[in-house]
């Protein structure tokens, strides 16, 4: 299942950048993220809560940024495991920085998403519904913590 | 494992979910057990309704509404003779919900408490502009259906709150019917519409299932639409007013741009089908 979309934040792309590889911002904008914890320099450790109708998923994900051509481009992959659950989730991640021609920064992103186990028995169709609606409440965040532009 | 407790009465039931944070209501199961089966969910409690009388039966109230107990099964809902003329749409929902087994256990405060946007009620009960009735932590209230869904299996229901009965306006001798669009008998709906006839034969009201979170009703539309039901550009501008309302899912029982395309197929066959029953009555 592929996810993708696009926001334009007013703020210049370095100062973008430097909030999209800040594992403490990203951790405070990721709606239900418990906890980030950075391994190294390129992978972090990620608990994240979700919840569809009666349905909770807790899990533990580990992301690995593969590539990154600041302030342009960053390439990562999630994975991860629901707690001792038999549902694992798998995605690829691209997430691009371009200037606009007002001073401002336009991200896409496109993550391609696996979903299989207990979760996946719900449908697919419903996980794309609610990542689009955590993905705008993630840019609601983001906005937040970038604040008035300079 | 959870444990199943029975209690006898609302507050009873409201008392022990506030006591047992991972507690879940339990009213006819045929949806809820076979989701902990699949290990959906866990809950550490099923509060089991079965043993409380006040959420049984259909009553009608000395103006004429209709009360409708949470615990009703469907099979008792589609075989009730109350509901006639405006609210016929609501039996023939619960008709053709799933099969005879789940009919027979199932029950309408379940599914509208479930919320599935594919189910059948939710679309019936926002033609009948329905009320419902709650219990919970903090007393009891009423929600409007249209007040109902607030986004994917998200309900205007508070922690700890039950649906204790759904409550319905007299029914008036007008025409009104359910159609879904299922891939086989019994599915849930790829898309449904509940329709009724203004009595005077003018106007109606329409919601359409399973083409988003909850049904889509455009009441303001409704008003534009009235007098104006034989001109079928009419019909049309007011079907796709309600396809612009929708959010529909991609998912196996079809494509969300196959649903919006059905929604203006089922606007009009629905309209047609209780045109035909005016002409007959």
């Amino acid at each position: 299942m592929k996810i993708e979309g696009n926001f334009e934040v007013d703020h210049p792309r370095a100062e973008v950048w430097d909030k999209i590889r800040d594992p403490q911002v990203m951790g405070g904008c990721i709606p239900g993220c418990d906890s980030v914890e950075q391994v190294d320099d390129t992978s972090y450790r990620v608990k994240v809560s979700v919840k569809v109708g009666p349905i909770k998923a807790h899990f533990n994900l580990s992301v690995e940024v593969l590539e990154e051509d600041p302030p342009h481009t960053i390439v990562s992959r999630t994975s991860g495991e629901e707690g001792t659950r038999s549902s694992v989730v798998n995605s690829d991640n691209v997430v691009r920085l371009a200037e606009t021609g007002t001073g401002g920064t336009r991200v896409d992103y496109i993550a391609d998403v696996s979903v299989t186990g207990r979760l996946g028995k719900f449908g697919l169709g419903i996980f794309r519904k609610k990542a689009d609606q955590l993905a705008e409440q993630f840019v609601v965040n983001f906005r937040d913590r970038l604040g008035v532009a300079q | 494992m959870s444990v199943v407790l029975s209690p006898g009465s609302v507050e009873d039931a409201v008392a022990m979910l506030a006591e047992h944070a991972e507690a879940m209501p339990l009213a006819g199961g045929a949806t809820l057990v076979a989701m902990r089966n699949a290990g959906l969910v866990e809950p550490t409690h099923l509060i089991n309704l079965d043993c409380i009388a006040e959420l049984r039966g259909i009553e009608r109230d000395t103006t004429g509404g209709i009360r409708i107990g949470a615990m009703t099964r469907h099979c008792d809902t589609a075989a009730c003779n109350d509901l006639t003329g405006s609210l016929l749409v609501l039996r023939r929902a619960a008709g053709m919900i799933a099969n005879r087994v789940v009919r027979n256990m199932g029950t309408m405060g379940g599914s509208v408490a479930n919320a599935d946007p594919a189910a059948d009620y939710l679309p019936a009960l926002a033609c009948c502009d329905a009320v419902l009735e709650v219990a919970g932590p903090e007393g009891r209230r009423k929600i409007s259906i249209h007040d109902y869904v607030q986004g994917w299996y998200e309900t205007a229901l508070e922690q700890g709150e039950i649906i204790t009965a759904i409550t319905l306006p007299a029914p008036v001798a007008a025409p009104s019917a359910y159609r879904k669009i299922a891939r086989v008998t019994g599915d849930y709906a790829t898309a449904s519409c509940a329709m009724a006839l203004d009595p005077d034969g003018k106007g109606l009201r329409a919601a359409i299932g399973a083409c988003g979170p909850g049904p889509l009703r455009d009441r303001d539309a409704e008003a534009v639409l009235r007098g104006r039901l034989d001109d079928p550009e009419a019909v049309l501008d007011f079907a796709a007013c309600l396809a612009a309302l929708a959010d529909p899912l991609d998912d196996v029982r079809g494509s969300a741009e196959y649903r919006l395309r059905l929604i203006p197929r089922l606007i009009t066959s629905v309209l047609s089908e209780i045109a035909l029953q005016t002409e007959v009555a």
